[in-house]
Parts: structure tokens; C-alpha cells; sequence
């Protein structure tokens, strides 16, 4: 509807030396693009150029796609590593079942395959990084107050302290209650409320604390996702361990311990 | 385009979702500042990612709005508009659109403010810009999630924008019919529009307007696409287009009917057709229109035909008029009947609506009350009713310029005789016509107070001047006022001059007192004036000085000028004798003519005298013959001068309390220690 340089079209045809011009433009195309992509400078040649990077990368795909087309390569014949004859194709997968038990014989060889954790090892965090010291008393003089700098997780029912006896600030600002939690067998990423902090791998005083670092194992609440125990019983909590720094990203990542 | 639709505004450009991102973002590069480093203050170092968020933020905002706002609210829309519309793009698309984006606005503020709370945490430039990092990505994929709300919103734009500019007020005619009739032809025929026309049905796919002029008015004419008969469930969006236009435009509607059947469709469908849209013509002037009337007419139909045609037609309020795009036969009078009815038809809605009322209250006759019952007619004066009424056949009616013009040569070439019509009446009737042409007939029709005066010639220049630049009008009348001054002044004795009265002893002392005063103030004020020389002065060298001058002067700058003395005196001597050897011949010349001899004069001395010697001062045994530092000095005052004037010129220069000429040291105006802070006794300015 509307079309109203297709009706032109329809009406008057194209100009005489239109197919000359339309390849002379492409031919021109890539130069153009050439001197475009030399000229430009700053965000725009940054923008730019990983676009044109992207398109190459598309071009040399499909390019190769198509070497690959038309090469003749001989059919070896050879078998498929782990084809299973037609007799025996509906049979259960035994291969799986083994690599299952296997896995968990080796777990439980291996002694403290019960603590394992994707992050085995953390970075130190000293207390000043931790805590920022509030001078407090009328004349600013007395520093035994702390903010914690981190990400926390505070508890539902947490109410805080008078003012003079509470030494550890938790601000609202950095209180999480949800966690983005990956389940790595399924792949995939579910949004769950957070339960407790289980341990921090930096100091006790953080687990008490409840500060959500990197390495950070939390309690997390599955019962979204239906899980059910080898019991047949509904599996309502299970552990994470947080995989990023909440205090640089503004979220929390984590990894369920399976 | 400004308008297009009836009204829309045009509306900008949507983005699509990448391009949304890379605006924002490069945005807020571009615009915000860029260098920041570690060492800075921390408060300087948030608020510089803070306020990145917040631009960025805000922008998307801003865009997203512009957005919202530019797209018209379906609900309102004229009724026409928004059914059109919601055919066209569906509804529930576009809103659901719309909602999407003003969703996605909500969540990147939410974002914004977010992080915002966390970067006022942030204790290091890594932790800031971490964080500003987050949120401009969180943003961004916001951003991407609209990726099908905004192609679609573009898409509509596009769309929208190239859609005919239908005005759902104007005067409206609509043509309708089954596809293929010649709606599309009788358009082109009618108006500028120019629209496609094939022999194939459904060549029209959408709604085309064009315009035409009728009874000095605008018609909006709206072309729409053939409609086929079967339920409105089963329409497609072509069909439907007509449908709508149908049902929400006030306007006559012109049902195109094609009695040869070239179209593929039987009268028989065609009346039904016309039966089963029949609703949407309630309330609007119907005009059907048998088109093709150069292969088929009305009276070339079969009876069975007829009846069809006949039992549409004998509906109340139904015209028909038959019209051949081909042979442009009746084309024109179909417009006219459809703008006629239309026109009736307006006008009557208008009577019947409660607005007219407003109109109408304003127009009220008033005609006085039946007082009683003496008859009181109009007056009209017996004079006017004895005046004949012109009558242009009567021969003895008032003749009008009109009439000579038509004895003279009935073009519209309108002219009569300036003045004298006796001396052109030998002429023959061109030469006539040309003077008409270039005099108006005016004199015949001057008021003067002589008859005569009427064809007199009246000079334009007279004396080499323009007479025009020297009337007035009321000439007679100042003159007459002028001369009657003259006499009464003349009468008051006011030209007449005064008798010269003796004057006193007294007042003859004090004339001459006061003509003594101004001669004596005359002559100081020469004597002022001779003070300050204007001008030019005379040089000395061309002064004669006399010889006595000269050397006293020499003398005084201690030179000695007795060779000069005893060259002027031996000048004087050969002077004297050549003078008194003239004076001898003078008299005796004028004891010959018997008169006395002249006074004698000065000397007088023209040279110029020679340079002062250097005179040999201050002698010693075994020094030098002469004091060089003296040497051309005469006098002791002389040598005390030089003296005085070589030690002011070799002074030494005020070294403005600088070390030496390289000394280019700024010493410390307002020291701080002087300046600033508090002493242990008292304040800095006691001290």
C-alpha cells in the first residue's frame, strides 16, 4: 500500500543507465567503506570497527562454508566412535550410567570431594577493605563504629541496635535478598531468594556478619524448581557459592552445589 | 510530510534496538567529561560515574518518551481514524508496543536508581566504574529487549507517514463498489489523484483521495477498494479499508454498478451486494452510478435484470446516474449530482441540529404589533413615483453613457467627447474612437458657474511654470482676506513712519561718552590681539641686526669681535664716500629742482660672524699647552655649564632597587606570614 516508488516504477520504468550505476556502486562500496573506516576516530571508530569485525567474521564463515561445499573429500567409511548397532539401539544408554558411577566412585575417593566447590580458592580481604571506620561522638573523635563495604545479606527479621551499641552498619543500599543462581548440570539461571549465608570463606565475623563476598557459600531457596530428593522428599534449600564480586556488579551470581 | 492522516503529526524516526543503545551510550560519552584518575578525590570520582549513569539513564528516558508521546492515542482519534488504524496495524499490536516501551523506560529509571544507591558506596575509581559498567550494560539489554517493539513502531511509522491525508470533516464523496467497475477511472477523471488503474480487479489495494472544485468548494473524493460479497468475518484487510470508510465517513457515497458485467460479476451479485452493504448507507445521500455506459446501458438490460436493478432503485431517497469513463460521457454530471446531494444533505443536518438554533436566534424581523386599524403604508414621494422606470426598449428613456457606448462601436471600449464635440464631427469614427480613448469624456459633465467656461482651454505651463504647483483652491478668498488687512493696517496708520525728536545738552554728553567707551574698548581689544602673533614671525637671520648688537653679543659668549669691528668700519668708510659721493649728486639734482637733502641712518651689519677661537687656559710647567676639557670653552661660565651638563648626562640610572640590569627578581608583594592568621597577642593588624 502505498508503494509509491514501486508505482513510479510500474509507471515511468528505471533510468536507462540504472543497472551501469547500480555496479559501479558496489564496486565502489567496498572502497567507500575502506575510507569511512580510516577516517573515523574516537567511540564512533570503536562502534565501528567492531561491527566490521563481526561482519568479517560472518564473511569468512559463510565463505568457508561454501569451500567446504564444493571440496569432494572421500567417504572413509569409517565407524563413528560409539555407534551401536541397530540391535542394540533401544537398549538404555549404558555408557552414561557408567560415566555416572564412575564420577561418583572417584568423588568418594577422593576425601574431600564432600567440601569441594566450584571456587576453592579466595582472595584475601583485608578489614580495611572491609570496613570503612565512622568517627562518631560530638567532636568526631571516637572511631569504633564500622560500615560494612560489601554486599550483605541481612535477615527478615533483623531489626537494628540502638544507635550507641551497634558497631557493625549494614546499609541498606548493599542488602541483597535475591541471588542469580546457576544450576550447572541444566545450565540454566534462576532468580532465588536467599535464605542465609552458610560461610564466608574470609572470616567468621563475615559469615556472622552476612557479607555476600566472592567464594561465599549461601543457603538458597530451590523449592521453585521442584527438586526432589533420592527420599522422594521436596528439596527446599540447598547451598551456592557466589561466583563474582556483588560490590562491583550489583548482583549476585552464584553456582548451586549440586 | 506535516500532516499526514488528518492531522497527525509527523513523527520522528524510531530507532531500532541497536541503534537505540549506540545513541545512549555514545551520547553520554560524547557529552559527559572523560579523563578521571586514581588519585582524584573519591566524592570526585563517584559523582563523575554517578552523573554517567544518570545521563545515560536519562537519555533512554527522554528518547523512549519522544517516542510515546509522537504516536497518537488510538482512542482519540476520529472513529474513522482509529477503525483505520486498528485495521491496518491491529489494536492490541500497537498498544501492546507502545506498553513494551513504556515498561522498558520504567525499568532502566529503576536501574538507574539502583545503582546510583551503590556507586554512593563505592570506595575506589575500579569499584565506581565497575559499577557505572553494570549499569549501562543492565540498560542496554533492557534496550535490546524492545528489539521488536521498536521495528515495529519504525515499520508503522513508515507507513503512517506515506498514508493519504484523508480529513474525516470535509465534504466527502466515497466510491464503492465491486472490484473492477471503473471506480479507479472515474477518480482519475475527476480529480488529480492519478491512481492506478488495470483491467484486473483488486488493482486498488488501499484508500486513495484526491480533490476537486465544485460550486467553489472542495471535495474530498476517497477511492477505495472493491468489495466482494460475503460476510465481514471473511474481509480482508483491502476490503475491510472500504468497509471502514464506509461506515464512519459522512459522505455520499457513490456504488458504482457495471451493467455490461465486463467484470466478472453479474447485476444480480452486483444488486445484492449493494442490498447487503445497504446499513452502512444509512443516514448518507446514495448515488448509484451505472458505469460503462458506452457497452451497456440502462434500457440494454435483460427484464429479469431489471427487476433487480429496478427494486434498488425504488428505494426512498436513491439517484442513479450513468456515466462511461471511455467516452468521458456523464462523468460530470455523476460528481455533480453526488456534491449536490451531499451538499442538501448537509444542509439539512445542520437544520436539524441544535446548533443552528445559536445561528438562528440571532436573525429575528421584527414586525410591530397591529396598533389599530389605520393603515399606515410606506411612504414614497409623489416626485419618484412620477419618475419613469428606465425601460432600455422604450426610445424616449433617460440615455445613459451605456447607450454611446453602444452607438459608438459596442466593444467595451467606453469613451465620449472631451470638449468640443462640433470640431469632431467631421472625422471619421476611428480618429473619433483614438481621441476617445486617450480624453475621457469629462467636460460635458463639469458644474461651473458659466455654461461656457466649460470647453475653455486651460493652460498647464504658463511662464515656464506649472500652473498646478501655484493653485489653490481657495485663492479669491485669501486674497480678498489679505487686501482687507492691508486696509485696516493701513487705516490704524501702522506704515507710517515716526517725526526725529531734538536731543538735549544732557543726552549729547552721554552719546559722546558712550561712543568714546567703544572706541577706547576697540582699541584694547586690538592691542590684546596684537599679543597673541598669529602671524608668522620673521626669522633673525633675515632681521638686521645692528653692528653694536652683534658684538655685544659676541662679546657676551666671549669672543672677541674686533676684526669685525675693524671690518665693518673700513665697510663704513667706502660706504661713506659712495654715499656721500650719491648724496652730492641728489643734491644736486634737487638743487636744480630746488629741495632738501634726506635724514642719514644706521649702519647696517649683514655678515655672519666667524666661529669663537679656542682660548689656551690653566698653564702649567710640564703640562700640556692647553686644557683639552676646556678646549672651545671662552668663558668660566661656559666651562661650569659643561661641567654641570656632563654629569647629568653620564648619571647613573635609577636601578629601581634591582641588583644590577639582569636583575629580574619579583619580590613577594603581600608575604602570607605577614598577612594571614591569628598571633598569640592579638590579631595581625596590632602588631
Amino acid at each position: 500500500m502505498n508503494e509509491y516508488m514501486e508505482e513510479h516504477r510500474k509507471k515511468h520504468g528505471r533510468r536507462m543507465d540504472h543497472e551501469e550505476r547500480q555496479r559501479k556502486k558496489t564496486a565502489r562500496e567496498s572502497h567507500k567503506s575502506s575510507a569511512v573506516s580510516q577516517k573515523l576516530y574516537g567511540i564512533k571508530a570503536k562502534l565501528h570497527h567492531a561491527k566490521r569485525h563481526s561482519e568479517k567474521v560472518q564473511l569468512k564463515k559463510t565463505l568457508k562454508a561454501h569451500d567446504e561445499r564444493n571440496v569432494k573429500s572421500k567417504d572413509d567409511g569409517a565407524v563413528q566412535e560409539g555407534a551401536l548397532p541397530t540391535y542394540l539401539l533401544d537398549r538404555e544408554n549404558q555408557r552414561d550410567a557408567k560415566a555416572l558411577s564412575t564420577s561418583i566412585k572417584e568423588r568418594r575417593k577422593d576425601k574431600a570431594a564432600k567440601y569441594s566447590v566450584p571456587l576453592p580458592k579466595v582472595r584475601g580481604i583485608s578489614e580495611e577493605e572491609m570496613f570503612k571506620v565512622l568517627k562518631t561522638g560530638s567532636r568526631k573523635s571516637k572511631s569504633w563504629k564500622r560500615m560494612v563495604n560489601k554486599a550483605t545479606f541481612v535477615g527478615e527479621g533483623f531489626t537494628r541496635k540502638p544507635v550507641k551499641m551497634e558497631r557493625f552498619i549494614r546499609p541498606m543500599a548493599m542488602r541483597y535478598k535475591k541471588a542469580n543462581v546457576t544450576h550447572p548440570d541444566l545450565k540454566a539461571t534462576f532468580q532465588l531468594q536467599i535464605i542465609g549465608v552458610k560461610k564466608n570463606p574470609q572470616s567468621p565475623l563475615f559469615t556472622q556478619l552476612g557479607v555476600l563476598t566472592k567464594g561465599t557459600v549461601i543457603e538458597v531457596n530451590v523449592a521453585e524448581l521442584g527438586m526432589v530428593t533420592t527420599g522422594g522428599k521436596v528439596v527446599w534449600a540447598k547451598y551456592a557459592q557466589i561466583t563474582n564480586n556483588p560490590e562491583n556488579d550489583g548482583c549476585i551470581n552464584a553456582v548451586l552445589l549440586v | 510530510m506535516a500532516t499526514a492522516l488528518g492531522g497527525f503529526k509527523a513523527i520522528a524516526p524510531v530507532p531500532s534496538a541497536s541503534d537505540f543503545v549506540d545513541i545512549a551510550l555514545s551520547s553520554t560519552q560524547r557529552k559527559l567529561p572523560t579523563v578521571i584518575h586514581k588519585n582524584f578525590k573519591i566524592s570526585r570520582i563517584r559523582n563523575f560515574y554517578m552523573r554517567k549513569v544518570k545521563y545515560c539513564a536519562n537519555t533512554i528516558d527522554e528518547r523512549i518518551g519522544k517516542i510515546l508521546t509522537e504516536f497518537p492515542i488510538l482512542e482519540n482519534l476520529h472513529p474513522f481514524l482509529m477503525h483505520f488504524l486498528n485495521i491496518l496495524y491491529d489494536k492490541e499490536h500497537w498498544k501492546i508496543a507502545l506498553g513494551q516501551l513504556n515498561k522498558a523506560r520504567h525499568l532502566v529509571d529503576q536501574v538507574a536508581k539502583d545503582y546510583l544507591r551503590l556507586l554512593k558506596f563505592a570506595d575506589s575509581l575500579y569499584r565506581a566504574k565497575q559499577l557505572k559498567r553494570a549499569a549501562l550494560g543492565r540498560m542496554a539489554t533492557i534496550l535490546k529487549g524492545q528489539k521488536n517493539a521498536l521495528e515495529f513502531l519504525e515499520q508503522v511509522r513508515q507507513h503512517l507517514n506515506r498514508l493519504p491525508a484523508i480529513d474525516p470533516n470535509t465534504r466527502t464523496l466515497i466510491i464503492c463498489g465491486f472490484p473492477n467497475v471503473g471506480k479507479s477511472s472515474f477518480m482519475n477523471k475527476v480529480t488529480r489523484a492519478d491512481v492506478e488503474t488495470a483491467p484486473y480487479p483488486f488493482t486498488t489495494k488501499a484508500l486513495h483521495v484526491g480533490h476537486t472544485d465544485y460550486k467553489y468548494l472542495r471535495w474530498q473524493i476517497i477511492d477505495t477498494p472493491g468489495i466482494l460479497d460475503h460476510d465481514i468475518k471473511d474481509m480482508n484487510v483491502i476490503e475491510m479499508q472500504s468497509i471502514t470508510a464506509l461506515a464512519h465517513l459522512r459522505a455520499a457515497c457513490m456504488y458504482f454498478m457495471d451493467l455490461s458485467e465486463q467484470c466478472g460479476y453479474t447485476v444480480e451479485a452486483q444488486c445484492k451486494l449493494f442490498q447487503s452493504i445497504q446499513p452502512l448507507f444509512r443516514d448518507k445521500p446514495v448515488i448509484v452510478v451505472f458505469n460503462k455506459v458506452d457497452i451497456a446501458r440502462y434500457d440494454d438490460l435483460t427484464d429479469e435484470n431489471k427487476a433487480f436493478v429496478d427494486e434498488i432503485l425504488a428505494q426512498p431517497g436513491i439517484q442513479s446516474v450513468s456515466s462511461s469513463t471511455i467516452t468521458e460521457e456523464g462523468v460530470m454530471s455523476v460528481r455533480d449530482a453526488a456534491c449536490d446531494a451531499l451538499l442538501a444533505h448537509r444542509v439539512e443536518q445542520k437544520m436539524r441540529g441544535s446548533r443552528i438554533d445559536a445561528v438562528a436566534n440571532k436573525l429575528h424581523v421584527a414586525v410591530p404589533k397591529q396598533r389599530d386599524t389605520k393603515d399606515r403604508p410606506a411612504f414614497i414621494p409623489a416626485k419618484a413615483l412620477e419618475k419613469k422606470k428606465y425601460d432600455k426598449e422604450d426610445p424616449e428613456r433617460i440615455r445613459l453613457e451605456r447607450d454611446d457606448e453602444v452607438a459608438m462601436s459596442g466593444l467595451g471600449i467606453f469613451t465620449q467627447d472631451m470638449k468640443s464635440t462640433s470640431t469632431r464631427r467631421f472625422w471619421s469614427i476611428p480618429i473619433q474612437l483614438l481621441i476617445y480613448l486617450a480624453f475621457p469624456p469629462l467636460a460635458e459633465n463639469y458644474i461651473l458657474d458659466d455654461e461656457e467656461w466649460k470647453y475653455d482651454v486651460m493652460p498647464e505651463f504658463m511662464d515656464g511654470k506649472n500652473v498646478a504647483d501655484f493653485f489653490s483652491a481657495d485663492i479669491a478668498e485669501q486674497l480678498s482676506k489679505l487686501e482687507e488687512e492691508e486696509e485696516r493696517l493701513d487705516g490704524e496708520g501702522f506704515y507710517e513712519s515716526g517725526d526725529d525728536e531734538e536731543l538735549n545738552s544732557e543726552e549729547e554728553e552721554i552719546a559722546d561718552a558712550a561712543a568714546q567707551i567703544v572706541r577706547s574698548k576697540a582699541i584694547l581689544k586690538q592691542k590684546s590681539q596684537a599679543k597673541h602673533i598669529s602671524r608668522a614671525i620673521i626669522p633673525r637671520k633675515a632681521k638686521n641686526v645692528t653692528l653694536k648688537q652683534f658684538t655685544t653679543g659676541m662679546r657676551d659668549i666671549g669672543l672677541d669681535p674686533k676684526h669685525l669691528e675693524r671690518r665693518a668700519a673700513v665697510l663704513g668708510e667706502k660706504d661713506k664716500a659712495a654715499y656721500d659721493a650719491y648724496v652730492k649728486r641728489q643734491e644736486a639734482k634737487e638743487a636744480a629742482e630746488g629741495k632738501a637733502p634726506a635724514a642719514d641712518g644706521d649702519v647696517e651689519m649683514q655678515d655672519v660672524a666667524e666661529g669663537p677661537s679656542g682660548s689656551a687656559r690653566g698653564v702649567s710647567a710640564r703640562g700640556p699647552k692647553t686644557n683639552r676639557q676646556f678646549a672651545g670653552m671662552a668663558t668660566d661660565a661656559q666651562a661650569t655649564k659643561a661641567a654641570l651638563l656632563r654629569k647629568f648626562a653620564v648619571r647613573e640610572p635609577n636601578r629601581m632597587a634591582r641588583a644590577s640590569e639582569s636583575d629580574r627578581h619579583i619580590p613577594i608583594t603581600r608575604p602570607k606570614w605577614m598577612m594571614s592568621g591569628k598571633r598569640k597577642q592579638g590579631t595581625n593588624d596590632r602588631r
